[in-house]
């Protein structure tokens, strides 16, 4: 070896330790691609090692090049749909499958009908196709669908990220310049391929999550990964470890979800009247379905769900004080701000009662908090990993903000204003549940939380839109001011929990800031 | 829940299906004599308790009996004896008997019409066969919203339609009447980022509105400004998903109906140029509407220029 060779081999390494630490703190706040990320602290996982990855074949093998050579011989065939599944997924996988999952939301976004025996039949997770269908995609089935996929499809890349950077394989479009790159390319090595790893892992999610449209996701994640490969973007090989990997990771969250108090949040009518009584015995006035016929409360155990960022115990302490006694001078007074408030409602404020009114068929409202950040997050053209990590993130703040919500709408039970005064008429639809503390307020005060961690030049616009949210419900005539105020208080400490998190999960370069 | 069925026969009614509220209005087969005018206020009371989700008729414990209200002034003046020109002026309001629903009241969508007769043939010894076109634009006017059916006063869009009636009448005075409008609707905007329908999330405020097209067959008689008749109509939306179950309508939902129903014109004696109507309507068949009884009423004034009325 000689001096020079062995110089340019000491830049060499000098080189990589720059860009294992320096480069990726500066690149990672920008929209590089992430290198680092295979480092990135796990949630749910453990690691990369939980989840093998063989590596791939040579570049320059037979096998390799026979794939190349499929990829050309397509792209010289391109159909019109080809073409049209190509530029539908180069928007990034991330962003749309959070669109897709906000469609599926609204699709199930409906409460069962009554029988004619003035009974509510409940959805069946065995016979989703019945009437009712199964989910009904309510905000806490919403919210915690939205982080399932989310923190499942962050987990995945993570370790995608990790094989891609060990074993530094290049894209079809990068190894052989004859193949066209027909979406964006960067430097960021191909195997196991990132969109094959979202198709995976999201689908599996998916089908369990809204059985009904199983056709459908499996038709998109389908598309993904043939358009990775047509768009010159990963080979067969990239994508058949990418697809194995996502769907490995997906299983993990799938048992997660069978086990994590969904399936017994609905309660039975005895749990409920236990709820009911104990509040009874402290000597307030406990709510009532408005519906007619009577509805049962919408899952009055919701509260017991698995979190992502707390403990069962922070779900208690974070737990607000009690809301004002339902016969206090107290409560009097925020009932008549209600009632004035529907009487007196401008144009103004009905257009931002309907704009959060989030009710039936919409995304609800942790969708419409995945709305708002798609936006941002298409926007800041993040690399997939830390598009995935963005979602996660607020996810999690929503997922854990409908638990803490549903947990303490259920310890006080409180009545709606309607059930106080009957003269007080709603402008939006009123919802099946009790009034303390609203979950407008606490989602979105969680969800602007992270927001304005991820995306500080926002904050203003997070913490308007917050507001806006949270006070609609007033408007509307659903909820009092109490509600407002200590929900947005209570989500904003829950998307602490979250911050907290991601200051220190290695994404970040700065250091996590004094508390 | 759904409420829509109130507004429907109302206000799509203005311009698309400005139904029969009074004779010498836009679907009929009559025309004022130059410098004539026509005018007047006419109430009407729409109550529904049974609706159509869809295909599949219901009713719902959180609206009851939706009631809506309007009142209607209305004004018809004979530019010519072929060319008349309408407008018609609605304040709605609409009422759930049950549930928590807020309803709500305003004036709704402005309807201004030109009625031409295209032809008329002395056909026989027996009567007289006409031909008449009618345009007619629809705007609102307020800022209501069409978003909260079916308490929504309207559906908030700007309207413009074509229509054409043919009329035979005797000279002993029996009629038939059959006329028929095609209405393109603009989209509205609602205050919301996305909506569901057609099994689409489209993340947008603005919702495309399907076409209408609206078809009545009349019969009776009329003479010396007394009238009497039978009336079918249909509304047939081109487009549009079904309301889900259990769901609220939407506003661009497939709304269609049919209704049968009769109507009376009858000049106070001694005060002739006052005249009393009343009206009935009952929706036999709809989808995404609901099976509405229909009342109208009102007096207009009838201000002739000349002493001979034509008809």
């Amino acid at each position: 070896m000689t001096m020079s060779s062995l110089s340019r081999s000491s830049l060499r390494v000098f080189r990589v330790v720059l860009l294992l630490t320096l480069v990726p703190a500066i690149v990672a706040a920008q929209t590089g691609t992430d290198a680092n990320a295979g480092t990135w602290q796990m949630i749910v996982l453990t690691g990369p090692s939980q989840f093998p990855v063989a590596a791939p074949s040579a570049t320059t093998s037979l096998d390799y090049q026979a794939e190349i050579a499929s990829i050309k011989n397509a792209q010289a065939h391109l159909t019109t749909d080809q073409r049209a599944t190509i530029d539908y997924w180069k928007t990034g996988g991330v962003l749309r499958w959070n669109e897709i999952l906000r469609e599926l939301v609204a699709r199930a976004d409906l409460p069962p009908a009554p029988a004619l025996d003035g009974t509510y039949p409940v959805p069946d997770a065995n016979n989703p196709f019945a009437d009712p269908q199964y989910p009904f995609g309510n905000p806490p089935y919403a919210a915690r669908a939205y982080s399932y996929v989310s923190v499942a499809q962050f987990e995945a890349l993570k370790i995608a990220w990790y094989y891609k950077y060990l074993y530094s394989r290049s894209s079809p479009a990068v190894v052989d310049r004859s193949v066209q790159a027909l979406a964006p390319t960067s430097d960021l090595p191909s195997y196991p391929s990132e969109d094959a790893v979202v198709s995976g892992v999201t689908a599996e999610l998916l089908k369990l999550l809204f059985p009904t449209s199983v056709e459908e996701i499996t038709l998109k994640a389908g598309q993904q990964r043939q358009a990775a490969l047509l768009s010159g973007k990963a080979t067969a090989s990239d994508i058949a470890a990418g697809l194995a990997l996502g769907q490995a990771v997906a299983a993990v969250f799938v048992t997660r979800a069978g086990s994590d108090g969904m399936r017994t949040a609905g309660g039975t009518p005895a749990q409920v009247q236990a709820l009911a009584d104990a509040v009874k015995a402290r000597g307030e006035i406990v709510w009532r379905s408005m519906d007619n016929p009577p509805r049962p409360p919408m899952l009055p155990f919701f509260g017991n769900v698995k979190t992502w960022m707390m403990t069962p115990s922070d779900i208690v302490n974070e737990r607000p004080a009690a809301p004002p006694s339902t016969s206090s001078p107290q409560m009097a007074k925020e009932l008549d701000e209600v009632k004035q408030a529907v009487r007196h409602l401008t144009r103004e404020q009905y257009a931002i009662s309907l704009k959060w009114a989030d009710g039936a068929s919409t995304p609800t409202p942790p969708g419409h908090w995945d709305f708002i950040a798609s936006g941002y997050i298409a926007k800041a053209q993040f690399s997939e990993v830390r598009a995935a990590r963005a979602f996660a993130l607020v996810n999690m703040a929503l997922h854990d903000a409908a638990v803490g919500c549903w947990d303490a709408k259920y310890y006080y039970f409180n009545p709606r204003p309607s059930q106080l005064d009957p003269q007080i008429r709603t402008a939006i639809g009123l919802p099946n549940f009790p009034s303390y503390v609203s979950g407008h307020s606490t989602f979105s005060a969680a969800a602007a939380e992270v927001l304005s961690y991820l995306f500080p030049s926002g904050a203003t616009d997070f913490e308007t839109q917050k507001d806006e949210a949270a006070i609609s419900r007033l408007y509307a005539g659903i909820h009092y001011r109490s509600d407002i105020e200590v929900g947005k208080d209570h989500g904003k400490r829950i998307g602490g929990y979250t911050v907290r998190f991601a200051q220190q999960d290695g994404a970040d370069p700065l250091p996590a800031p004094a508390r | 829940m759904m409420l829509r069925r109130t507004i429907l026969p109302f206000l799509m009614l203005l311009a698309c299906v400005p139904a029969r509220l009074h004779a010498q209005t836009i679907d009929d087969g009559v025309m004022l004599v130059k410098h004539d005018l026509f005018a007047g206020d006419v109430y009407t009371h729409d109550s529904w308790d049974h609706y159509w989700e869809g295909t599949l008729e219901r009713t719902n414990g959180n609206i009851g009996t939706l009631t809506t209200q309007n009142n209607v002034w209305s004004a018809n003046y004979g530019v010519t004896d072929r060319l008349n020109v309408i407008g018609l002026f609605p304040y709605v309001w609409t009422r759930a008997s049950q549930g928590v629903l807020r309803g709500q009241s305003g004036f709704q969508d402005v309807t201004l019409a030109a009625k031409y007769r295209l032809f008329e043939h002395a056909a026989s010894q027996y009567g007289s066969l006409r031909g008449i076109g009618v345009i007619a634009g629809g705007l609102p006017l307020t800022d209501y919203t069409p978003d909260f059916l079916p308490l929504s006063i309207g559906s908030a869009s700007k309207r413009l339609s074509g229509r054409f009636t043919l009329n035979w009448q005797t000279h002993a005075g029996w009629f038939v009447n059959g006329s028929a409008a095609y209405t393109w609707r603009s989209h509205v905007t609602l205050d919301r980022p996305y909506y569901f329908t057609e099994n689409t999330l489209f993340n947008t405020s603005e919702v495309d509105m399907p076409s209408v097209v609206e078809s009545t067959a009349s019969a009776g008689y009329l003479k010396n400004g007394l009238m009497a008749d039978f009336v079918f109509s249909n509304q047939r939306t081109r487009g549009g998903g079904d309301i889900r179950r259990q769901d609220m309508p939407f506003v661009s939902n497939r709304m269609n109906f049919s209704k049968i129903g009769g109507q009376v014109m009858y000049p106070i004696p001694k005060l002739r140029s006052l005249v009393f109507e009343l009206s009935y309507a009952y929706t036999v068949d709809g989808r995404n509407v609901g099976r509405a009884t229909t009342i109208t009423s009102g007096f207009l004034y009838h201000y002739q220029a000349r002493r001979q009325p034509r008809s």
